[in-house]
């Protein structure tokens, strides 16, 4: 499979797609018996289109819009944000998350920016938590299969929810159906960014454009390629090399509860119960 | 049942509540009522029916000794009139557990079929939770004989064989399959799996009634795709996919006799010619 076959086969069948994935959030809101989702909206396209999904599946007045900005968050996040919650017709509700994490660090003293943007993400998933209790509802998830592949989350911040229709969606893919879903193309087409800090873009922060990191992951964790076959197909040597290197080092990530087994009955070890 | 080998046949296109026997249970009794309202004779009901099927380490918790279990008698008195196919976990006479398909006739379990080939792959994991099953067998009805095949097992093209062979002229296959979405307009799992009935009915020149579920287990989803395949390949009833539904259409069972005389396979099978090459 030469690089233009690669793209070709992320395609996915949108209408398809679709179906799915709203089949999917109206099963697991119904199952749990919740009112609806809490979702954070970014202003970003994963978060739109997570949203749009859940819209989609329970009607936008079971799906509550969080706009969450720090003091130094840009101004377009929030605008887009609203953006995306006026298109869909969801509630949209916010919080300045600016004191709970400076109250922090006067205390705990100066940090990184790094620990700082680790920060956010954990207040912010903390109050959609919350929010959810508030409203009897599911947090849904907005991390991609990019993402999640190369660790590119905060632990318990952004990576936590209740239900995550995006999963499994490789960045292209989640562009492919925001365009299908005629989300905002301000929101789809602007550089990918947590916003954790001013200037910052995921792109520069992993080292490879979207679509290079999307079709090497694909090759390496979908195909079952060595790193040696993907460069041969035409990939530079340097971004398969740091894609190798992020998904082993965060491979925690995906699985997050660490238990010492002792009892020849530990939990997700010996005994694997399903959780539906 | 209609003279002349016409044999109505519903395929209970049915979600599953993962673990939960008494509530499958009132869903299947549900479905046999809509199905006998339509004037179906034979019913069958996906793999697993009665359990759901991803159910790892409860497994043992769910498994039902046909013989006496209240849950089985149930189904088997509802299912007067008509023959039913339904999924469980099965404890046999030696407590050990099958992946199996009992056939209910007239207030009594007529068949047990255990799933031969256990796929533990991928995302499955059968043979961690049940036993193989060791043999096949045919159940007679009006027109000719029914053999079923639980999914995995008509990917081993020669159980479907055997049971053509030994006179079958309709395979009944129900099956779970996890659906997976790609560039194509049906989900991929179902283009495989009509690949695999459409080739079974042609080689074998026999009816294929592939019954799958619809639903979700732990994030993993199941398209249904529920169809039936005459003998010789072309699709004569096709359910709709991702929603619930009774897919009820008429099998001739003497169009794999007249295929056969045409099409003669199964009398031209060289049985001295077997085993690796």
């Amino acid at each position: 499979m030469r690089r233009g076959e690669v793209a070709a086969r992320l395609q996915l069948n949108a209408p398809l797609a679709v179906a799915v994935l709203t089949d999917f959030v109206r099963d697991a809101v119904e199952n749990a018996g919740a009112a609806g989702v809490v979702v954070g909206l970014s202003g970003g396209v994963d978060s739109a289109l997570a949203a749009a999904l859940a819209a989609r599946a329970l009607g936008p007045e079971r799906v509550h819009g969080f706009l969450l900005p720090y003091r130094t968050s840009t101004a377009d996040s929030a605008a887009h944000g609203r953006l995306v919650a006026e298109q869909l017709g969801i509630c949209c509700k916010g919080f300045d998350i600016s004191p709970m994490v400076d109250a922090y660090f006067a205390q705990a003293g100066a940090a990184d920016r790094v620990r700082l943007g680790n920060k956010m993400a954990r207040e912010r998933m903390a109050i959609l938590f919350d929010q959810a209790k508030a409203l009897g509802c599911l947090v849904l998830g907005t991390s991609n299969k990019t993402e999640i592949l190369l660790g590119y989350s905060t632990v318990f911040g952004d990576n936590a929810s209740s239900l995550n229709p995006l999963g499994d969606l490789y960045k292209q893919q989640v562009w492919q159906l925001a365009r299908h879903l005629e989300l905002p193309e301000v929101v789809v087409a602007k550089p990918p960014s947590a916003d954790l800090w001013p200037g910052q873009t995921d792109e520069e922060d992993l080292g490879s454009d979207y679509p290079t990191a999307d079709e090497v992951l694909y090759l390496l964790y979908d195909v079952g390629l060595t790193p040696a076959e993907v460069v041969e197909r035409g990939y530079p040597q340097a971004a398969v090399d740091g894609i190798v290197q992020r998904e082993r080092q965060n491979r925690f990530k995906r699985r997050l509860m660490l238990i010492a087994r002792l009892s020849g009955s530990a939990i997700n070890l010996d005994q694997e119960i399903p959780r539906d | 049942m209609t003279t002349g080998g016409a044999l109505r046949v519903g395929l209970a296109q049915v979600d599953s509540r993962l673990g939960d026997l008494d509530e499958n249970l009132a869903r299947h009794l549900a479905r046999i009522e809509e199905a006998r309202a339509a004037g179906v004779e034979l019913l069958v009901f996906p793999e697993l029916s009665l359990t759901g099927y991803r159910l790892l380490h409860l497994t043992p918790r769910l498994a039902l000794a046909p013989q006496r279990s209240p849950h089985v008698a149930r189904l088997a008195a509802a299912a007067a009139g008509m023959t039913v196919v339904v999924g469980l976990v099965e404890e046999d006479e030696n407590g050990t557990l099958h992946n199996s398909a009992l056939v209910l006739q007239e207030g009594a379990v007529v068949h047990t079929h255990r799933k031969v080939y256990l796929p533990t792959y991928g995302i499955f994991q059968e043979e961690r939770f049940f036993a193989r099953g060791r043999s096949l067998g045919l159940v007679p009805i009006a027109g000719g004989k029914l053999g079923v095949l639980i999914c995995e097992d008509l990917w081993h093209a020669e159980l479907a064989r055997r049971m053509a062979l030994g006179g079958a002229k309709l395979i009944v296959v129900p099956s779970v399959s996890p659906g997976r979405v790609g560039p194509g307009p049906v989900p991929e799992n179902s283009d495989t799996w009509e690949v695999l009935t459409r080739s079974t009915a042609l080689l074998n020149t026999c009816w294929v009634a592939y019954c799958s579920r619809v639903g979700w287990e732990e994030g993993s989803f199941y398209p249904g795709g529920s169809h039936l395949v005459r003998p010789g390949g072309e699709v004569a009833a096709r359910a709709p996919f991702l929603e619930e539904h009774l897919l009820v259409a008429e099998v001739d069972l003497r169009e794999a006799d007249r295929l056969r005389f045409r099409l003669p396979l199964l009398d031209d099978e060289r049985t001295d010619v077997v085993g690796p090459a």
